[in-house]
């Protein structure tokens, strides 16, 4: 039955309180560990259609007749479009329609950084498309950009207004603390560069509007475009069965889905609206580059007893404040804590979630601070972080769900003894060390989320929802489950999703939920499914409904009988099975929240500073895995996009025109396969008993969290210099080791001076 | 645009008359004709026209050491042949191998990488910069993390061809359809009156290069990552005929010779590219260490 409840909403960690309608969730947790189905590593179902070119992405649609869109963005960050002429673009060959910020509100002439959007123009071709946008007409009225951070903070220039944390006393906990640390810490903004760029195709059947989309939320985007547009929202279709990668930045509906829809409806032929790589790392967001100033102070035994932290975010144009703050708040047991997290208002492009945003930053900060603290105390990395362990929720009290870091840190013991080993292998050029760092997430997921289960007299199931499946094998896990639940194989079930016109409502992909807010549902589903089945089979074979099962395809029934699956269900002819289910309420009164730790071995040429990371063991524990396959995939790719935003990745900016410097692949670095070390992948893998009939939280952002910091804390451990700032190109890195050897020198200098 | 594919050397060059701009493997001029920092009506597709090869050959006279064995290579050689070329100079196959990438590397030709414009990114956003025409270098002024530490006077750009830097090591010369010269006068820096980087004339063609058996060569190539980046500093060095010669890619407008470790001190870094001097010195002396 349903039930209206009141209950805390998160997204990528934001909180809000809302009236939700929830269904109970009647089925109890399957035990632990591998089951026949769930538990096993499963092939993803589309690998082949994938491999073979044969799955459709957004980027293959091709439609009869259908148009080009491109795009006429600003060129410099800060200038207003006075007037736009799009007349000559209707003159040229191809060109069919052209729009501008000065009829749709959804462009805005304020062009707030370069790239922003100002018109667009439709034509037969992509090429007469381009011809279109050169030869619109606008008077710019430039001004002089803001870029500077602290400069926007100190002119008050903010995004939102800023966000200030306490716990405890902070200065008093510092005056007296045994051992006090400080440091600055900065992230560099990094660009999503997903293999599939943002793009849309819309054309109207009738009053609908169809919505071929890249995208990370199939519902979002419909009620986002209904409202844009003053269409019901059951008027828009939204459809999204493969897609090359989203990563935060594919939450919303974008521009270029509104410019395809309505240079649709007023073609009325469909039209195509692509960003290309460019455009990709222009306008369609970023992770904000950060700023930290941390302070944290112990007592010698270990005993952390406060943590401090000024938070800059360079949010860029506009955009949201990503919980750079949120680890050193929620990490370790620290009573006393403060934090201020601001974000800078700037003339450059608007920050999009990226991979547990604000949390990868801060994790950086405060997890490379534990080391520096650690090593002025004395005391072992891990040891530290298990002394500092918090049993509770820090922010008020309440139990987690579940927490099993300690049961990470244990597991992580064989990595970190291996640093005695790893250290030896140094020399006079290549320096190696060991280094760890914790990560705390959100990933419970949460209701409202639907799918069915429809079973046919030919023994096929099929799972349908709404919901999409970002690359991450969503659609195989589903599988998993209904299968488990059916007592039939993998095989067997299929799944349809990606169609808001063929499914129930699913959630968006998004803060690692797919698997904690629709793997419920479909189970719930599947579970119905097999209620009705074994009631028929109860009718069929004059047995009571409780002593029979499900089971390796068959019905089985406590006395020992068993009858194959099809024997009953060929007695279907058309009439067919059709389960529904719901995702639960997330239990009360409880934190849900997913932890890990990582292990990083590295080594550095400290002649040119090269650093190269030899393996990384990951250990997390994030509930019940569904596929281990698919779960070991999602920690290589987290991994591996950490090590780029580590090492290599930087979108770098004109210091004096905002001008993105890295457009193309070639000047923005992204890892290669070359650059990927040896990753060792564990997972604690005990269902969180509290957390709905799975157990199963997220899994899509943890890996990413704490590898920068574990690296960064192995290359002090190499050479004994504090790397703080990402990435840690050479110049940054040969710039610690000067910093180092300074340092020394200064040691030595006092030391030769002493009096003897 | 018109495509002429010329079956000799002869036609290619009467085609490259008027303007025309002469195709190799199109790894760097079909991204330059498509950002439009290069205008060509016609493409010259040299494919059938410039030999490809490697053979060892006879000494010439103009030979540094004409009792030593030498090497011809055709300039329209792909640098994945090169790298896989057991014969050749270490330091000219390393070059080669430590290059872009292997889809790039197969398609990519000897020639046409010893002509490959700066990865600049403000010449390649077409910033209004002293090398387009400009006034000023705005690397100079802006971010300029991957540009020159000697001869930036005027522009700061770094030349991207680590086999550039190898053949300058080991001497080499190279042959056009009208001179034949030592590829240290290929390259020239530019000035406020030519700002072309190389010395080449209106549709001169290179045609063939012949470089030394070395005794003993090197490179080495200090990248942002480990595979298919741009050298930040790339250093070779080649002992031939008992002399000993360095140069340096990624450092200079142009390949960059110095005529001994001492000579990096007078590099003249940008503030954002001094750890590239440091990077320098250390690959430097062991280059040299490992000849």
């Amino acid at each position: 039955m349903a039930r209206l409840i009141r209950t805390e909403k998160e997204v990528e960690g934001r909180y809000e309180e809302v009236w939700t309608v929830v269904e109970e969730d009647a089925l109890d947790q399957w035990p632990a560990g591998p089951l026949e189905v769930v538990g096993q590593p499963a092939q993803r179902q589309d690998g082949l259609q994938r491999a073979r070119g044969e799955a459709r992405y957004t980027a293959d649609v091709r439609l009869p007749g259908m148009l080009h869109a491109a795009v006429l963005r600003s060129g410099v960050a800060r200038a207003d479009a006075r007037a736009i002429d799009v007349l000559p673009a209707l003159e040229l060959p191809g060109v069919q329609a052209a729009l501008s910020c000065e009829e749709v509100d959804f462009l805005d002439a304020e062009a707030g950084y370069p790239g922003a959007a100002v018109a667009a123009v439709a034509a037969d071709t992509i090429e007469q498309a381009r011809a279109g946008v050169e030869a619109i007409a606008v008077e710019w009225d430039e001004s002089e950009p803001l870029l500077d951070p602290d400069e926007a903070i100190a002119r008050g220039q903010l995004v939102s207004e800023s966000s200030s944390y306490e716990r405890g006393d902070l200065e008093a906990a510092l005056a007296g603390a045994d051992v006090v640390v400080e440091a600055e810490y900065r992230t560099q903004s990094v660009l999503h560069n997903s293999m599939e760029t943002h793009q849309a195709v819309c054309h109207w059947e009738g009053d609908t509007l169809v919505v071929h989309i890249s995208t990370q939320y199939i519902w979002g985007v419909r009620d986002e475009l209904a409202e844009k547009l003053g269409l019901r929202p059951d008027d828009v279709r939204v459809v999204c069965e493969f897609m090359g990668g989203g990563f935060g930045a594919k939450n919303g509906a974008g521009d270029y889905s509104l410019i395809a829809a309505e240079l649709s409806r007023r073609t009325g032929r469909p039209v195509r609206c692509a960003l290309t790589r460019r455009e990709e790392n222009l306008a369609a967001g970023n992770r904000n580059a950060t700023i930290q100033r941390l302070r944290a102070g112990a007592r010698s035994d270990g005993t952390i007893v406060g943590l401090g932290g000024e938070f800059v975010n360079a949010v860029g144009w506009s955009g949201w404040l990503a919980g750079t703050d949120g680890p050193m708040q929620m990490l370790y047991g620290v009573d006393n804590v403060a934090t201020m997290l601001r974000g800078a208002k700037l003339n450059s492009a608007p920050m999009a979630a990226f991979r547990a945003p604000g949390f990868v930053e801060g994790t950086f900060g405060l997890e490379c601070l534990l080391d520096e603290l650690g090593g002025k105390l004395g005391i072992d990395p891990l040891e530290l972080r298990r002394r500092n362990h918090a049993d509770a929720d820090v922010l008020d009290g309440r139990p987690y769900s579940s927490k099993s870091l300690l049961e990470c840190y244990r597991r992580a013991e064989p990595h970190w003894d291996r640093r005695h080993e790893v250290r030896a292998r140094s020399d006079e050029t290549w320096k190696h060390g060991v280094g760890l760092a914790s990560q705390v997430w959100y990933g419970g997921g949460g209701p409202p989320s639907y799918a069915w289960v429809r079973v046919g007299s030919d023994g096929s199931m099929t799972v349908v929802t709404a919901m999409q499946d970002i690359g991450t094998g969503s659609r195989t896990a589903m599988a998993q489950i209904a299968a488990e639940e059916l007592g039939v194989s993998l095989a067997q079930v299929r799944v349809e999703l990606g169609d808001s016109a063929r499914g129930p409502f699913a959630s968006i992909s998004a803060g690692s939920s797919t698997i904690p807010s629709m793997g419920p549902a479909v189970r719930s589903a599947a579970g119905d499914a097999r209620r009705q089945i074994l009631e028929l089979a109860a009718q069929r074979w004059q047995k009571e409904q409780r002593t029979l099962s499900l089971k390796g395809g068959r019905i089985v029934c406590s006395d020992g009988g068993s009858w194959p699956l099809e024997s009953l269900l060929g007695l279907l002819e058309d009439a067919q099975i059709l389960g529904m289910g719901a995702r639960g309420p997330n239990p009360t009164g409880m934190r849900v929240l997913t932890f890990g730790v990582q292990v990083a071995e590295v080594a550095v040429d400290v002649g040119t500073g090269e650093i190269r990371v030899g393996r990384i063991a990951a250990i997390h524990d994030v509930g019940r895995i569904i596929n281990p396959l698919g779960a070991r995939s999602q920690v290589e790719g987290g991994i591996i996009q950490a090590l780029g935003h580590t090492l290599s990745e930087h979108r770098l900016l004109d210091p004096r025109t905002g001008t993105v410097l890295t457009q193309t692949l070639d000047a923005y670095k992204l890892p290669t396969i070359a650059d990927v070390p040896e990753i060792v992948c564990e997972f604690v893998d005990e269902p969180d008993s509290h957390l709905t009939n799975l157990g199963a939280k997220g899994l899509g952002e943890p890996p990413i969290i704490p590898t920068a910091a574990a690296i960064a804390n192995a290359i002090r451990d190499a050479t004994g210099a504090d790397v703080r700032s990402l990435p840690i190109d050479r110049e940054e890195m040969l710039r610690a080791l000067a910093a180092l050897a300074r340092a020394k020198e200064r040691s030595g200098d006092r030391v030769a001076a002493r009096p003897a | 645009m018109q495509l002429v594919r010329p079956s000799s050397v002869e036609e290619a060059v009467a085609a490259l008359r008027g303007g025309a701009v002469a195709l190799g493997g199109g790894t760097d001029l079909v991204p330059l004709l498509r950002d439009r920092i290069v205008e060509a009506e016609t493409l010259v597709e040299l494919h059938a026209a410039v030999p490809r090869g490697v053979r060892r050959c006879t000494p010439t006279s103009t030979s540094p050491s004409p009792s030593s064995a030498r090497f011809w290579i055709g300039a329209g050689t792909p640098l994945a042949v090169l790298e896989a070329e057991p014969e050749i100079p270490t330091t000219l196959r390393e070059a080669c191998r430590l290059a872009a990438s292997p889809q790039l590397r197969a398609m990519g030709t000897i020639g046409g990488n010893l002509l490959q414009a700066t990865r600049c990114w403000y010449w390649r956003l077409k910033f209004p910069c002293w090398l387009h025409g400009g006034e000023t270098c705005d690397a100079k002024e802006g971010q300029h993390r991957e540009h020159a530490i000697f001869g930036n006077e005027r522009c700061a750009s770094a030349h991207p061809s680590d086999p550039a830097a190898a053949l300058l090591a080991l001497g080499a010369r190279i042959r056009t359809d009208r001179r034949d010269l030592p590829l240290a006068e290929l390259y020239r820096l530019p000035t406020d009156d030519d700002r072309s980087m190389t010395t080449l004339e209106p549709g001169e063609l290179i045609l063939e290069l012949e470089l030394p058996a070395a005794e003993s060569s090197i490179y080495v190539k200090a990248m942002d990552r480990q595979r298919w980046a741009f050298a930040l500093v790339g250093v070779a060095a080649a002992r031939v005929g008992g002399e000993t010669r360095i140069a340096l890619a990624g450092v200079a407008p142009v390949p960059w010779l110095v005529s001994s470790p001492e000579e990096l001190e007078q590099a003249t870094p940008l503030p954002g590219t001094a750890y590239k001097l440091e990077i320098a010195r250390a690959l430097v002396q062991r280059a040299l260490a490992q000849l």
